[in-house]
C-alpha cells in the first residue's frame, strides 16, 4: 500500500516537473548554466589551466572545423608543448554526420561561434552573416603569416569589402618542392604489368588498353587462382570522377575539374561533348565488350572497389591517388602484394602520341573557397593571429608534423631528420595519435623544405622516408625508367598553371540560384545514369548520340557561359 | 470533427467538466508542451517562401513567394521522384506491416517457451545494425559472385550471372527486402505485445468447442490484435512519403537512378548539398500535407467501417 | 490434453521450418558483424570475411574502448535511457489515459492534435533556435524533454487501454476513486506488456541517439553520450583512410568497417542484455487475472 503511494507520487512529481520545465525552459535549464562551464556554449576564451613557459597564462580557445576529422584527448602531450611554448590551446571539433553548409547554419542561428572556424563549403555564409575578423590590420604584424602568400595572391582571398578574412592553409610550398608522390588522378597501373612487358613506353590510351590485354591473356589468373580484373571504373555518386573526367586529361588539358580553358583563346571548352572525350568512352565501350572492363564496374561500391583493388587482381583503373592508396597500399603490405609488384604507378596518358601532359600540376593551387578564420567572438583576436603567426614558426611547426625530436623522429650526423621503424609504427597508431601526436591540421603550415634547408616541412615529402617505404618492385620499376618518384613517372610538363586554376573551385560553389548551377546540377545527374549506360552499350554510337541528347536538354550553354564570364573575372583580376 | 455513430457525443456542461477538471488540467498541459515543441517549430515553415540565407535569419530573408514550390512542381525530375517514393513507400509499408503480423501470430504459436523467447531476440537483432552494414552485407549476396547468383545458379533457375543493381525491375523489391530483413522481428514487438492482452480463457474456450489451430487464430488471436492493427496501420499510411533516405542512397547507382531516388535524396541534391533551406523545407511542407490528407481520408475510412480510429 | 491431429502437426513442422530460415537469415548479418569486429581491419578490406575472423584481433574493440570521453559518455547515455524512459513511459502513459477515457470532453480534439505532430517538422535550424530560446542546449535536458511525449507511443498505448474493459473504471468511480487513482492503481497494474513495448521503444531510441548530441552539445565534451564519441571515432577514421595525408609508411590496422562492427557490437550488448527483463512481458504474456470481475 505504502509502495503503491510512493509510485504515485513520484510519477505526478516527475510529470509536474517535466511538464513545467518544457513550458518555460525555466528551472532546470537556467541552474544548468549557472553551474555549467561557459565553454558549454559554443566557445569563448576563458582563461584556465596553467601557465605558459613565460609566466603567461595560457589561452584556451575553441576551434570548428567543417570537415571530419581524428579528434584529440585533453592533455595530448604535444598540444601541452604547443601550449607552453605559444600560450596557447586550441580545442578541435569537427564536422560528424553533417554536411558542412548545414553545420554552419546551425552555428549562425546560433549567434555563438568558436574563435576560430574553418566553415568548408559553409565558409561564405558565416563572412555574410559578419561573423569573421578581418586579417588585414593583423597581416602587416605577423611576417610569417603575410610570407604565405605574394600580395598578388592575398589579393584573390579579398572578398567584396575589399578584405581579407581567411586564407587556404593547405598547399603552401616553402622553398624547393619536395613532393614525391602523384597526389590527383591517373591512369595507373600495377608496376609486374609493366615489368612483364620489359617496361614498355606506354603514351596513350590505345597503347594502355592494349599491354591490359594482352598481359591478361596470357596471366588470365593470379597465383591463387583469382580471375584478374584487367580494368575498372569506379562510378559510385561523386567518386564518379573516376571514369568522368579523364577526357580533359587526355586532352592534355590541367584538371580544371568541371572544363577546359583553352589558353590559346581564352575560352571556356566542355570536355563532355569534345572528340576526346567521344574517342575515350569509344574505347571503353569497346574494351567493356571484349570483357577488360570489369562487368560490374557501373554498380560497385566504393568498399567493394577498393576490397577488388586490395586482391591485387585489378591490373588498371583511372581514379585520384588520395582515393585508393592509403588502403589499398596498407593491405598488400600485409599480404605481402607489394613484393609481387602489385603496387600502381601513375602512367600520363594522352589520347594521341606526341601529346604533353598536364596530369601533374607543379606549384602550389590557390584555393580561395575557405579556410581558417578568426570569429567575432573571439575574445582576444589578438592572441588568436599571434597563435596563426606560430603555428608557421619551424620549431611549432616540426612539432606539429614531425613529433617530439628523439621520441617521435631521430637526427642523423647531417642534420636530417628520420624515423626508425618504430617510431613509424608508433606515429601511425591510433591511440598514439589520440594522445600524443597534434597536428593542428587546420591551422597554416607548410610543404616543401624546413627554413633548415636540408629537411622536408612535412615528413610524408622526405626524401629518405619515402624510399624507405618503396617496395624493390617499385624500384626496379623506377629504375628502368630512369625516374625517381611518382612525379617523374607520370611525366607531367612543368608548366605554370593560369591564375584562374582551377576552375572547379567556381562550379563546385554554383548554386541553384543561377541558371548556370541549376544546369550544372542537371548534367551532372545525366553524367551518372548515361556514362556507365554508354560504356555498356552494345551500339555505342546511337547510345552516344542519346547520350547528347539527353545532356543538351540540361542546357550545358547556361553552366558555360557563366563559368566563361568567371574565368573574364579571375584574369582581369590578376592582370 | 468526429461524429462517431457507435456513441453519442459527450455534451460539454459544467457537471462533466467539474467532474473532468484532473483529466482536462493535464490535458491543458499537456497541449502546451505539444504546442511548444512540436507547433512552435513550424514557424520555420515562412523559409519555404523565402529565400533563406543564414545571415538574414528566419524574419529578414527576401520573400519569394511559391517560387520554391514552383521550381519543385516544375521539374520532371521532382515529379519522378514523388512516384519513386510513393512506390516505395507503399511496398515497404504493406509488405512490413503483413510480415511482421505473419511472424508475430506464427511466433505466437510456438509453443516452446525457451525457443519463442530465443527466435523473438534473435530475429530483432538486424535492427540495431546501422543501414551501411545491412546494405553492405545485401551488396555482397547479391552481386556477381555473391550467394544469390551461386544459388540460382546451382538449381539451374539462371543460365548466367545477374547483376541485379543494373536493372531498374529488382531495385524496389530489393529496398523491400532490405526492409523486412532489417526491421521485421522489430515491428513484431508491438503485436506480441498485443497478443498477450488476449484473454487466455478465450483460447480454452475455442479448445472445447473444438476449434483448430486456424480457427483460433481467424477468430481470436486476429479479431484481439486489430485495433492495434488498425492503429499502426492508419499511422504508416501517414508515412508513406517517408520511404528513406539511406536504403536507396546506398544502394542505388546512375543506372537505377531514375527509379531509385525518393524526395529526400531529390531535396538532398537539389537543397541541402546547394546550401538551399528554402527547397528542403518547401519539399518538407509538401510531405506533410501530403501526409495528414491521407491520414483524414485514412481515418474517415476507418471509422465510417465502424473500425479503430486515430481521433 | 487432446491428441494432436494431422494438421496440427504439419502446421507445426513448417513453422518450426519457418522459424529456424528466420532466424538464419537475421542472425547472419549479426553474427557476420561480430566476425568483422573481430577481424584485423587492413585484412577486412579484402573482404570476404563470413562467419570466422580470418585474421583475429582484440584491436578494434581496443581502439573503440579507448576513445576519449567513452566514460562520460557511457554515463550520459546511461543516465539519459533511464531518466528519458521513465519521464516517457508516465507522460505518455498520462496522456493515452486521458484520451482513452470514453466520456472525455476532448478526446477526439486531443489525439488529434498529436496525430499531427507526427507528420510536421520545423527543420533543424527553427527547432534549434526554440531549444536555445528555452535554454535548453548545453544541458542535460535536451536530451529527455524535447521527444518525452510521442503520439506514436501514446496511440500504442491508448490502443491498449482502450482494450480493457470499462467495467474497471466503473466500479473504481463508484468506490469513490478519482481519476488519478484509478491510473495509477487500476490501469497502469493492467499495462504492463504494452508498458514495456513502449520502454523498450524509448530506451533503444535513446541509447542509439547521438545526433541531439552532436546538434546540441557540440562543443563540450560534458554532455557527449556513447553513440556521439563512436560517431566521431567512425568519421575520423573514415576521413583518414581517404585523406590527403597518406604517404603513410606503415600499416595502421585501422578501418572504418572494422571500428564500425565493434563500435555496433560494443552498443548493442548492453540494451541486449537488458532485454530478457523487459521480454517477459510481452512474449510469455500474463493472466489478466481477477479482470473479469
Amino acid at each position: 500500500m505504502k509502495r503503491k503511494k510512493l509510485t504515485a507520487l513520484l510519477l505526478t512529481a516527475a510529470m509536474t516537473a517535466s511538464v513545467l520545465v518544457g513550458c518555460g525552459g525555466g528551472d532546470a535549464g537556467e541552474s544548468t548554466e549557472t553551474t555549467g562551464s561557459p565553454e558549454t556554449e559554443g566557445g569563448g576564451s576563458d582563461e584556465t589551466a596553467g601557465t605558459s613557459a613565460d609566466g603567461k597564462e595560457i589561452i584556451d580557445f575553441t576551434m570548428f572545423i567543417a570537415m571530419p576529422g581524428p579528434e584529440i584527448n585533453d592533455g595530448n602531450e604535444i598540444q601541452e608543448i604547443i601550449a607552453q611554448k605559444t600560450g596557447v590551446r586550441v580545442k578541435e571539433t569537427w564536422l560528424t554526420g553533417q554536411t558542412a553548409a548545414e553545420a554552419v547554419g546551425t552555428i549562425i542561428a546560433g549567434g555563438e561561434y568558436p574563435d576560430f572556424i574553418d566553415g568548408g563549403d559553409g565558409q561564405m555564409a558565416l563572412y555574410d552573416a559578419g561573423a569573421l575578423v578581418p586579417w588585414d590590420d593583423y597581416l602587416e604584424k605577423h611576417p610569417k603569416l603575410k610570407e604565405m602568400y605574394s600580395d598578388e595572391e592575398w589579393d584573390r582571398f579579398r572578398q567584396d569589402d575589399g578584405k581579407i578574412y581567411w586564407a587556404n592553409i593547405f598547399q603552401n610550398t616553402y622553398g624547393e618542392d619536395k613532393s614525391t608522390t602523384h597526389n590527383d588522378e591517373a591512369f595507373w597501373i600495377q608496376n609486374k604489368v609493366l615489368a612483364w612487358d620489359n617496361y614498355p613506353e606506354i603514351k596513350t590510351l590505345d597503347q594502355y588498353f592494349d599491354l591490359l590485354e594482352r598481359y591478361a591473356e596470357a596471366n588470365p589468373t593470379m597465383e591463387d587462382g583469382t580471375e584478374v580484373i584487367p580494368y575498372t571504373a569506379l562510378c559510385e555518386d561523386w567518386r564518379y570522377f573516376c571514369i568522368e573526367n579523364a577526357g580533359q586529361f587526355l586532352a592534355g588539358y590541367p584538371n580544371d575539374g568541371s572544363v577546359i580553358v583553352n589558353t590559346d583563346t581564352m575560352k571556356i571548352e566542355d570536355y563532355n561533348t569534345s572528340e576526346t572525350t567521344y574517342r575515350y568512352f569509344k574505347k571503353l565501350n569497346e574494351e567493356y565488350n571484349k570483357g577488360i572492363v570489369d562487368k560490374e564496374f557501373a554498380t560497385q561500391t566504393y568498399d567493394e572497389y577498393i576490397a577488388k583493388l586490395s586482391t591485387g587482381r585489378v591490373l588498371g583503373m583511372c581514379d585520384q591517388w588520395w582515393d585508393f592508396y592509403a588502403t589499398v597500399n596498407d593491405v598488400f603490405k600485409q599480404q605481402g602484394l607489394d613484393l609481387k609488384g602489385c603496387n600502381y604507378v601513375p602512367l600520363g596518358l594522352t589520347i594521341d602520341e606526341g601529346m604533353e601532359n598536364m596530369w601533374h600540376t607543379y606549384g602550389d593551387t590557390q584555393n580561395l573557397a575557405n579556410g581558417v578564420a578568426v570569429t567575432t567572438s573571439c575574445k582576444d583576436p589578438d592572441a588568436a593571429f599571434q597563435f596563426l603567426e606560430d603555428c608557421l614558426d619551424q620549431e611549432i611547426h616540426d612539432l606539429r608534423f614531425w613529433g617530439v625530436e628523439g621520441v617521435d623522429y631521430m637526427v642523423d650526423d647531417e642534420g636530417l631528420y628520420y624515423r626508425t621503424e618504430e617510431q613509424r609504427m608508433q606515429w601511425a597508431n591510433k591511440e598514439y595519435q589520440a594522445s600524443h601526436r597534434c597536428v593542428y591540421s587546420y591551422m597554416p603550415q607548410y610543404l616543401g623544405t624546413s627554413r633548415d634547408g636540408k629537411n622536408s616541412m612535412n615528413p610524408d615529402q622526405q626524401t629518405s622516408e619515402f624510399f624507405s617505404a618503396l617496395a624493390q618492385p617499385l624500384v626496379d620499376c623506377f629504375e628502368a625508367y630512369g625516374v625517381s618518384t611518382y612525379v617523374e613517372m607520370i611525366g607531367s610538363v612543368n608548366k605554370e598553371t593560369g591564375p584562374w586554376f582551377p576552375m572547379y573551385s567556381f562550379s563546385s560553389n554554383m548554386t541553384t540560384e543561377t541558371p548556370g548551377g541549376v544546369a550544372w546540377t542537371k548534367m551532372g545527374e545525366v553524367k551518372h545514369e548515361w556514362l556507365p549506360k554508354v560504356v555498356m552499350s552494345n551500339s555505342f554510337d546511337s547510345t552516344w548520340s542519346e547520350y547528347m541528347t539527353a545532356y543538351e536538354g540540361c542546357k550545358p550553354e547556361d553552366f558555360l557561359s557563366e563559368m566563361q564570364t568567371e574565368l573574364d573575372r579571375r584574369v582581369s583580376l590578376a592582370q | 470533427m468526429s461524429r462517431g455513430k457507435k456513441q453519442a457525443k459527450q455534451k460539454i456542461t459544467w457537471k462533466e467538466v467539474k467532474r473532468q477538471k484532473v483529466l482536462l488540467i493535464w490535458s491543458a498541459l499537456f497541449v502546451i508542451y505539444g504546442f511548444i515543441f512540436y507547433y512552435l517549430p513550424l514557424g520555420g515553415w515562412i523559409m519555404a517562401f523565402q529565400n533563406y540565407k543564414p545571415k538574414d535569419g528566419l524574419f529578414h530573408s527576401k520573400w519569394i513567394g511559391l517560387d520554391k514550390f514552383k521550381f519543385l512542381f516544375s521539374d520532371a525530375a521532382f515529379i519522378r521522384v514523388i512516384r519513386n517514393t510513393l512506390a516505395m513507400g507503399t511496398i515497404n509499408l504493406v509488405t512490413s506491416f503483413i510480415m511482421a503480423i505473419v511472424f508475430a501470430i506464427l511466433l505466437n504459436e510456438v509453443k516452446n517457451v525457451l525457443g519463442k523467447k530465443l527466435v523473438q531476440t534473435i530475429s530483432y537483432l538486424p535492427h540495431f545494425l546501422s543501414w551501411i552494414i545491412v546494405t553492405g552485407i545485401l551488396h555482397d549476396a547479391l552481386s556477381s559472385t555473391g550467394i544469390v547468383n551461386e544459388l540460382l545458379q546451382k538449381f539451374g533457375i539462371i543460365s548466367s550471372q545477374i547483376n541485379f543493381f543494373a536493372h531498374e525491375s529488382y531495385f524496389w523489391p530489393i529496398v523491400a527486402f532490405a526492409n523486412l530483413w532489417k526491421e521485421t522481428g522489430w515491428n513484431a514487438i508491438i503485436y506480441l505485445a498485443a497478443i498477450t492482452a488476449i484473454d487466455p480463457s478465450l483460447y480454452e474456450a475455442a479448445s472445447i468447442d473444438g476449434a483448430g489451430r486456424w480457427a483460433k487464430i481467424r477468430y481470436i488471436t486476429l479479431p484481439g490484435i486489430k485495433p492495434t492493427i488498425m492503429i499502426l496501420l492508419l499511422m504508416n499510411v501517414g508515412n508513406v512519403l517517408n520511404a528513406g533516405f539511406e536504403v536507396q542512397y546506398i544502394l542505388g547507382n546512375g543506372l537505377v537512378q531514375k527509379v531509385s531516388q525518393t524526395i529526400d535524396i531529390y531535396v538532398l541534391n537539389w537543397g541541402i548539398s546547394q546550401n538551399d533551406y528554402s527547397l528542403g523545407t518547401a519539399a518538407g511542407i509538401f510531405k506533410s500535407v501530403v501526409s495528414i490528407v491521407l491520414i483524414l481520408i485514412a481515418n474517415r475510412i476507418a471509422k465510417r467501417s465502424g473500425e479503430e480510429s486515430l481521433f | 490434453m487432446k491428441k494432436k491431429s494431422l494438421g496440427d502437426r504439419i502446421f507445426e513442422i513448417c513453422n518450426t521450418i519457418f522459424m529456424v530460415a528466420f532466424v538464419i537469415i537475421t542472425l547472419y548479418p549479426v553474427l557476420n558483424t561480430l566476425a568483422i569486429s573481430f577481424n584485423d581491419g587492413i585484412d577486412t578490406v579484402r573482404g570476404g570475411i563470413h562467419l570466422i575472423p580470418r585474421k583475429f584481433t582484440l584491436q578494434n574493440y581496443y581502439t573503440v574502448l579507448h576513445k576519449q570521453n567513452m566514460v562520460t559518455g557511457a554515463y550520459i547515455t546511461v543516465l539519459r535511457t533511464v531518466v528519458g524512459t521513465f519521464l516517457a513511459l508516465v507522460t505518455n502513459a498520462l496522456l493515452a489515459f486521458i484520451v482513452s477515457r470514453k466520456r472525455f470532453l476532448f478526446k477526439s480534439q486531443l489525439s488529434l492534435f498529436w496525430v499531427i505532430t507526427m507528420y510536421v517538422n520545423g527543420g533543424l535550424i527553427p527547432t534549434f533556435l526554440l531549444y536555445k530560446n528555452l535554454h535548453l542546449t548545453g544541458t542535460f535536458w535536451v536530451y529527455v524533454i524535447p521527444g518525452t511525449v510521442s503520439a506514436f507511443n501514446m496511440l500504442v498505448l491508448r490502443t491498449y487501454m482502450v482494450g480493457l474493459p470499462d467495467s474497471l473504471e466503473e466500479s473504481a468511480q463508484l468506490d469513490g476513486a478519482g481519476y488519478m487513482t484509478i491510473f495509477v492503481k487500476i490501469i497502469s497494474p493492467l499495462c504492463k506488456p504494452v508498458y514495456a513495448t513502449v520502454a523498450l521503444f524509448v530506451a533503444v531510441g535513446q541509447w542509439n541517439s547521438w545526433f541531439d548530441a552532436m546538434l546540441y552539445n557540440r562543443m563540450s565534451d560534458k554532455y557527449t553520450t556513447l553513440q556521439y564519441e563512436l560517431m566521431k571515432l567512425l568519421s575520423s577514421v573514415m576521413q583518414q583512410s581517404g585523406s590527403a595525408d597518406s604517404a603513410r609508411n606503415s600499416a595502421n590496422s585501422i578501418t572504418p568497417a572494422s571500428i564500425r562492427a565493434a563500435a555496433t557490437i560494443a552498443t548493442m550488448l548492453p540494451i541486449v542484455c537488458l532485454y530478457p527483463f523487459l521480454q517477459r512481458y510481452f512474449v510469455t504474456g500474463l493472466t489478466i487475472g481477477g479482470v473479469k470481475e
